[in-house]
Formats: structure tokens, sequence, C-alpha cells
């Protein structure tokens, strides 16, 4: 039992050191998204599909933001007037929602990939 | 301002489960005077909270992008090992209960790392604590009204109810029999450590280790992950409205290895103590 608690321990210890290396992905398209008034700006983002691509989301409010999107798996919390950007792995051709999880009532938002 | 109450609640809920499963643990093996390891984990991942924060904040480029995302999918892979380990050490501490309480409680107490319990507390606190820290000091700076005075109070009365909730496990777990609550923290820990690592799975897929794949299914019109009743059964089972295709795989295949390696001891009887006793009465 315990060298299968330790076996289990190890090949997460590894899943989680796969991280490190990430490609750098230099070319990939970039992307504006702006949260302003607890509102995305644009609403609609079109991308191409199966190229990856980074989202430069720029918060424009004084509150805190949480992009986050069920489709894509990502949580990302931008804090008032900062900028991240959010790389996104390639798509299927598909429509992906995200929102802002604080202002969940207006900041909605989709990626059309085609 | 309800909005921000559930927000805090909903980020602080696992932290105060954790808390206070932990802290009802020690009380348990009568090891109270190790609260201190529960409560230095606990502070130290409410400071890793708050410089990340601060971080997050404050600085910007391509590491603070990135940065956060690695670590926080390292951090829940840390936290799955330790709840593995945790719950697999309890469930065999639970077995063949009937016999001496406190010969068990003894042993417990001599062979269990409680460093570890210590870090559970780290993790547990430390998973949500960023974005907490960042969304309450977004508010703060935004408050120049009453109205958004209001909102800083309902943020930290949220986190305050967690905290509440975590103090309510603890009275309650204490009342349980020291087996029964063995037994129900092991499967909760199951339950819990299984949404984590399929929540590690989907981390991995949005940072590109893993493939992106189509949901296997949408529920978001029966339950949403964001209401009330859909976080909190994301927080203790590993609830998802519309989860990935490897994220369901690693739920299932979580709960079955490892739920039967856990729970399947409990069923034989290999605890030489119990033999011995069994042997004696005859």
């Amino acid at each position: 039992m315990k060298v299968l608690a330790a076996t289990l321990a190890t090949v997460m210890l590894l899943a989680g050191l796969a991280l490190v290396p990430l490609p750098a992905g230099a070319a990939d398209q970039e992307i504006p998204l702006t949260i302003e008034k607890n509102r995305f700006e644009p609403a609609e983002i079109k991308v191409k599909a199966g190229a990856p691509f980074v989202l430069v989301i720029t918060n424009k409010d004084k509150s805190a933001e949480e992009f986050e999107s069920k489709d894509l798996k990502i949580e990302k919390v931008i804090a008032g007037g900062k900028t991240v950007k959010v790389k996104v792995p390639a798509l299927k051709a598909g429509t992906y929602k995200f929102v802002g999880e604080y202002h969940e009532a207006t900041a909605q938002g989709r990626i059309v990939a085609e | 301002m309800g909005g921000t109450f559930l927000i805090t609640l909903r980020e602080a809920f696992e932290a105060a489960l954790l808390l206070g499963l932990v802290y009802t643990y020690l009380d348990k093996i009568d090891a109270r005077q190790h609260f201190g390891w529960v409560s230095l984990g606990g502070a130290l991942g409410l400071a890793a909270s708050i410089a990340m924060g601060v971080t997050v904040a404050y600085f910007s480029g391509p590491l603070v992008d990135l940065g956060p995302d690695v670590i926080a999918a390292a951090v829940i892979f840390l936290a799955v090992i330790l709840l593995t380990w945790h719950a697999w050490w309890m469930q065999r501490h639970a077995r063949g209960i009937s016999g001496e309480v406190e010969r068990r409680i003894e042993h417990a107490r001599r062979t269990q790392r409680l460093w570890m319990v210590g870090l559970i507390a780290f993790t547990g606190v430390f998973r949500e604590g960023a974005e907490t820290v960042i969304f309450l000091w977004g508010l703060m700076a935004e408050a120049t009204s009453a109205a958004g005075w209001g909102s800083v109070a309902a943020g930290v009365a949220g986190v305050g109810s967690a905290a509440l909730l975590g103090w309510m496990i603890f009275r309650g777990g204490r009342r349980l029999s020291l087996a029964r609550f063995f037994t129900v923290t092991t499967v909760l820990l199951i339950f819990l450590a299984a949404g984590l690592f399929s929540t590690g799975i989907g981390r991995l897929q949005s940072l590109g280790v893993l493939p992106m794949m189509a949901p296997l299914w949408d529920t978001s019109w029966l339950l949403s992950d964001s209401s009330v009743v859909g976080s909190f059964l994301a927080g203790l089972l590993g609830y998802r409205e519309r989860p990935s295709p490897l994220e369901a795989a690693g739920y299932a295949a979580y709960l079955v290895v490892v739920g039967s390696v856990i729970l399947g001891g409990a069923w034989r009887r290999p605890q030489p103590a119990t033999a011995v006793r069994a042997g004696a009465s005859r």
C-alpha cells in the first residue's frame, strides 16, 4: 500500500513537472480583450480554428475581474487596471463562452473558432 | 452585495472545510497540542495568498501571466497527493475499530506525520486564497462610497461565514465517534480529491499540456457550477456542468482506483490486533 501511495505520488509529481518546460509559442496571434464597466469589449471574438492564440485582457475597471471559461478550463483573475496575457490552446471549430465571474450578470462573451 | 458575499463564501468554502476536518482530526486523536501545525499551515497559506495577490496586482510580464497558473496547477496536484495520503492513512486506522481506541490513538499519534496535516491546511488556504485577496483588494480600491464599503463588508462576511462553517464542522465532527468520523472523513476526502484531480486535469488542458476537448455533457441548464448548490457540490464532490472527456475520465479513474484501494481494505480483516483478540476470546 505504501508503495502504491508512493508510486501514485511520483506519477502526479511527474505530471506536475511536465508543466515546467512550456513551449514559448512566440508567433501566436495576440487578440485584445477589454473589460470596462464590468463588460467585455468585444463581446464576440473570432479566431481561426486549430491555431493557438493569446488573449491580451485589459481590465480598465478599478475592481478585479475573473476571466472564466468553463469551455476553455481557464480561470484567470485580473486585478483592477492590469493587463494579463492568457494563452489559449488550439480550438476546434465551435463557440466557447466566457464570463467575468465577479460580474456575471453583465460580463459575458464568447469566442467563435471557425 | 449579495453576489459579493456568495463569491467570497464560495472561494473560502474549501479552505474552511479542510481546516475544520484537520482540526477535528487532531482533536480526535488527542493531539490538540499539535493544533499549531494546522494554524501555521493556514497562516502560511494566507501569507502566500497575500504575496501572490500583491504580485499579480502590482507587477506584470510573462512570468506573472503564466506563473500563477503553473503554481495553481502544482498546488492542486500537491493537494490531491496529500488528501489521498491522509484518506488512506485514516482508513487504515479506522479498520477493526471495535478494539482498543486508546491504543489506536496512541499509534496514530506516534506514526502520523503531523507536518502533512499542516501542509493540507496550507494547500487548502492557498488554493483559492490569492483570488480572494485580489477580489477583496479590488473591492476596497473601488470603495469610495457607502455602497462600496458595503460590498467590502459583504465580501468579508462571506469569508467569515465560510470560517463559521468550518467551525461547525469542527463542533459536529467532535460529537461523532472516532470510527464514524474516520470513515465519513475518508469518503469525503476521496470525493474531494477526485474532484481536485479532475480540476487539475482541466488546468493542464488549458495550459496546453493535455489536449483541449469538447465537453462530454452540458448540465448547466440543470445545475450551474456558479449557483450556490452547484458550487458546494463542485467543492465537495467535484461536480462540473461541462466536463471534458479527460476530466470525467480522470474523476472516474481516481474514484475507482483510489477508492477501491483505500476503502477496499475496509472489508478485509488484516488487523493483527483484532486477530489476536479474536483468538484470545475463543
